[in-house]
């Protein structure tokens, strides 16, 4: 049954220090998802560089230092949370990923619902077509 | 005003209604029977369903029959399933940044 949120589990065989690390410095953040200057403080308010679809406002709502945080992703936009949280398992580290609040109110649901685009996955999956084929 | 498909799907007992109707149409009557709950608590669970477009309301002489409108849960779950994909190529890139910079 649909509900409005992604979870997905993601084991890597490293340690929890190594992909906090890669979850939470915005020179590591940049390299996987997109650049912003995320903070692991309960209350930092940030950016995310969401391409065409600009600067993501988001802010830190809890943080338990080393094993989880959670923020807001894109206010006024998407209104969703999203949560990372890790957990120790033997030879690596277990990240448990959501993304909630998925809302057919907000401007992105609206355009969801109206066909006009799925919002920025969509635009950044074809980004990242377009660098494969320059590099 | 927007249908709220999510907003319908947050209650328990809205879903087990929508679970129920995939086995086909059901009167009111069944329904309040297989959730347990009273009439009015029913009735409103079915206006708020009826509104996300997610079940449809047929007359027939005095019973109400309930209909599940697969379309409205359809679009909701595909623009979901969209950012699922995108999360898991997010995903796989940390893999990799991982391995990087943490060889043996």
């Amino acid at each position: 049954m649909t509900e409005n949120a992604i979870r997905l589990e993601r084991t890597f065989p490293h340690p929890k220090e190594a992909v906090w690390g890669a979850l939470t410095t915005p020179e590591l953040l940049a390299r996987w998802w997109a650049a912003g200057d995320i903070a692991p403080v309960v209350g930092h308010r940030f950016t995310m560089d969401m391409g065409g679809w600009g600067q993501q406002q988001c802010e830190v709502l809890t943080v338990e230092p080393g094993s989880a945080i959670t923020f807001t992703f894109a206010e006024g936009v998407l209104d969703t949370t999203i949560t990372w949280q890790l957990e120790a398992t033997e030879g690596g580290t277990i990240l448990h990923f959501e993304h909630a609040g998925f809302r057919l109110d907000t401007p992105m649901g609206k355009q969801a619902l109206e066909g006009m685009g799925n919002g920025w996955p969509g635009l950044l999956a074809r980004i990242d077509q377009v660098l494969v084929g320059v590099s | 005003m927007l249908p709220d498909v999510f907003g319908a799907l947050a209650n328990p007992s809205r879903r087990t209604i929508l679970d129920s109707l995939r086995e086909g149409p059901l009167t009111a009557g069944d329904l309040t029977g297989r959730l347990d709950l009273s009439r009015s608590t029913a009735s409103e669970h079915l206006a708020v369903l009826r509104e996300a477009g997610l079940i449809r309301e047929e007359r027939q002489g005095r019973n109400r029959i309930y209909h599940l409108e697969a379309d409205g849960l359809r679009e909701a779950s595909n623009w979901l399933k969209h950012y699922e994909q995108y999360w898991n190529q997010r995903l796989d890139a940390l893999a990799e940044l991982l391995d990087e910079e943490n060889t043996p």
